[in-house]
């Protein structure tokens, strides 16, 4: 055999070795998801040595894969997407869009929305201007914690910058009812109506107000209500109840429609038991003033807070039982 | 006067030579095609183009200004004494710190113009993919042409009393503590031991502190660059030079070139 057959062979076999071989090494699943080594944000930081940007715009890169053209993410993806952002904006705070993205990705448990928020309020410091960074985060506090008074000031400092859009005064005013004050969400939109010129702008405000006032009156109403229960032992069947003997609480229904409303343009509106709360509304509405949630974002709202105040519960129980569990390990 | 015309006509041979040197061709065309593939990095991802783009541009221009600065001037005063070339110039009326300035200010000027050649070829692949170039760019590129006038003086000092490749590593090596004096500094403060903040606070005062000229983020976010800031950088980069150089000519004037 001729010394080129020889090379020739070896050539193949090594080729074959190489391609057998590598066939049968697992690509890991960190490749495919984007994950892999991720660095303290401050360390990385410090060994930037002068390349923060670039090194900031890689885990930027990698954080778009980590999603790729997933419509969503599970959660330890979203997990890893954040700390992927937080080394991003650690790196070079100056980039906007990265804030909002991790935001919007941080969202399967109360952990990452807390997450979310901390990065959204990172974005605010360095973009004070923005509004959308203080709308993402009023958004998230009010949609996904429940928290509408904070919420409410997120969004309000939203408002105060330019672009922000004319509807979020009437979502503040709403946030405002919904965490109780209803008075403060009338004098916010009152405020607003003052320094507000813009024709259409004042037309939004003034149905926002009309709200508020039928609110007022449903609130009425649901006084009435409580004592009515008290008085009959038992709740109303209809709201015309409430005037009439022998439990008689009210003289007369408040008008189910806004008073400034001439008497030519009334839709003969009515006060109702809503079938599906069974809480008192007004037909001209056909609902109550308050920030609208899907019954599921509902459950998952309730959810977590449950939750929380079972994490809390277990983490201040001092009960003996309990001590006595922690004493043996948590074996009981 | 005539010490600045030798100084000049030294200058003026060291950037001669120094363009001679096919490394510096090579890094050169590396920065170059770095800065071009910001285009396709920058198109992996769908907001920040022109910044990631950008970003790129300012790393391969800070980087490989600072590799030609280290390596070519890791060798400069070496080889001269290596090819005994140093003796026909001392033999003239020329002292040693002039030869060693001149050896700094022709390198300097070589570094420079690369740094020109760069800039030129971020502004032209900017323009090209629709990314804007402002003054705030060209003040972030003069800041790292005052901080590579630093750093090839400091591989002037290692390079008169160490082999070219141990000058590269240590110039290396000072770049690197140079981008993290400032944080050093301050986890120094931070400390609780009582001597911990003075040494931390006598050693940035020693070290070089090369994040004074980094202003790549505010070029490419099109945030303002205060021109104190740029003119206190340059005294800055001016003064650490000259102690750098002072302490070359002090370690080269006792040398035995024998």
């Amino acid at each position: 055999m001729s010394k080129r057959w020889i090379q020739v062979g070896l050539f193949v076999a090594s080729v074959g070795c190489a391609g057998w071989a590598h066939d049968r090494l697992p690509i890991s699943p960190e490749a495919g998801s984007g994950q892999g080594f991720l660095p303290n944000p401050e360390h990385a930081r410090a060994l930037a040595v002068g390349f923060d940007a670039i090194l900031a715009d890689y885990h930027w890169l990698r954080a778009v894969q980590v999603v790729g053209s997933a419509p969503s993410v599970d959660p330890e993806r979203a997990e890893h997407l954040g700390r992927l952002v937080d080394v991003v904006t650690t790196l070079n705070p100056h980039v906007d869009h990265p804030y909002r993205f991790a935001a919007i990705w941080l969202t399967h448990d109360e952990d990452q929305v807390r997450e979310g928020i901390r990065l959204l309020r990172r974005g605010t410091q360095h973009h004070p201007e923005d509004w959308r960074n203080y709308f993402y985060l009023g958004f998230e506090q009010f949609f996904y914690l429940g928290e509408y008074e904070l919420a409410a000031e997120s969004l309000e400092k939203a408002m105060a910058r330019d672009g922000a859009p004319p509807y979020l005064a009437r979502l503040v005013a709403r946030l405002k009812a919904q965490s109780g004050d209803i008075d403060v969400a009338e004098v916010f939109l009152r405020e607003m109506l003052r320094n507000t010129v813009d024709p259409e702008d004042r037309a939004r405000l003034q149905i926002a107000l009309d709200e508020i006032e039928l609110e007022y009156k449903a609130r009425l109403l649901d006084r009435a209500r409580a004592a009515y229960r008290v008085a009959a032992g038992r709740d109303i069947r209809s709201v015309e109840e409430l005037i009439r003997p022998p439990h008689r609480m009210l003289e007369k229904l408040p008008s189910p429609e806004p008073d400034a409303i001439p008497v030519a343009l009334a839709r003969g509106s009515r006060w109702k038991i809503d079938p599906r709360t069974r809480r008192i509304v007004t037909s001209y509405l056909g609902r109550r003033y308050e920030v609208h949630l899907s019954p599921s974002d509902r459950a998952r709202l309730a959810q977590w807070k449950e939750s929380k105040r079972g994490g809390r519960a277990a983490d201040t129980d001092t009960t003996p039982d309990a001590s006595a569990n922690r004493d043996a390990g948590g074996v009981r | 006067m005539k010490s600045f015309v030798r100084i000049h006509a030294l200058a003026a041979n060291t950037f001669r030579e120094a363009i001679r040197n096919k490394l510096l061709y090579a890094l050169l065309a590396f920065s170059v095609v770095l800065i071009g593939a910001g285009v396709l990095l920058a198109s992996l991802s769908y907001v920040e183009v022109d910044e990631i783009l950008q970003d790129m541009g300012m790393a391969a221009i800070r980087l490989f200004s600072a590799g030609i600065a280290m390596f070519v001037g890791a060798g400069l005063v070496h080889n001269e004494v290596d090819r005994r070339t140093v003796f026909t110039i001392l033999s003239k009326p020329v002292s040693r710190s002039e030869f060693l300035i001149g050896k700094w200010a022709g390198l300097t000027v070589t570094v420079w113009l690369q740094l020109v050649l760069m800039a030129m070829a971020f502004a032209a692949v900017s323009s090209l993919a629709g990314a804007p170039v402002e003054l705030e760019h060209g003040l972030a590129i003069a800041l790292i042409g005052l901080e590579l006038m630093v750093v090839v003086a400091i591989a002037t000092l290692f390079s008169c009393f160490t082999t070219p490749m141990l000058a590269s590593f240590y110039t290396f090596g000072l770049w690197l503590i140079g981008h993290l004096s400032r944080d050093l500094y301050l986890l120094g403060q931070q400390s609780d031991q009582p001597s911990v903040p003075g040494l931390s606070a006598a050693l940035y005062a020693v070290l070089p502190d090369f994040e004074v000229f980094n202003k790549t983020l505010e070029a490419v976010h099109g945030l303002p660059i205060r021109g104190d800031e740029v003119g206190f950088a340059a005294l800055y980069a001016v003064g650490y030079s000259g102690v750098v150089l002072v302490l070359a000519s002090t370690i080269f004037a006792r040398r035995d070139l024998k």
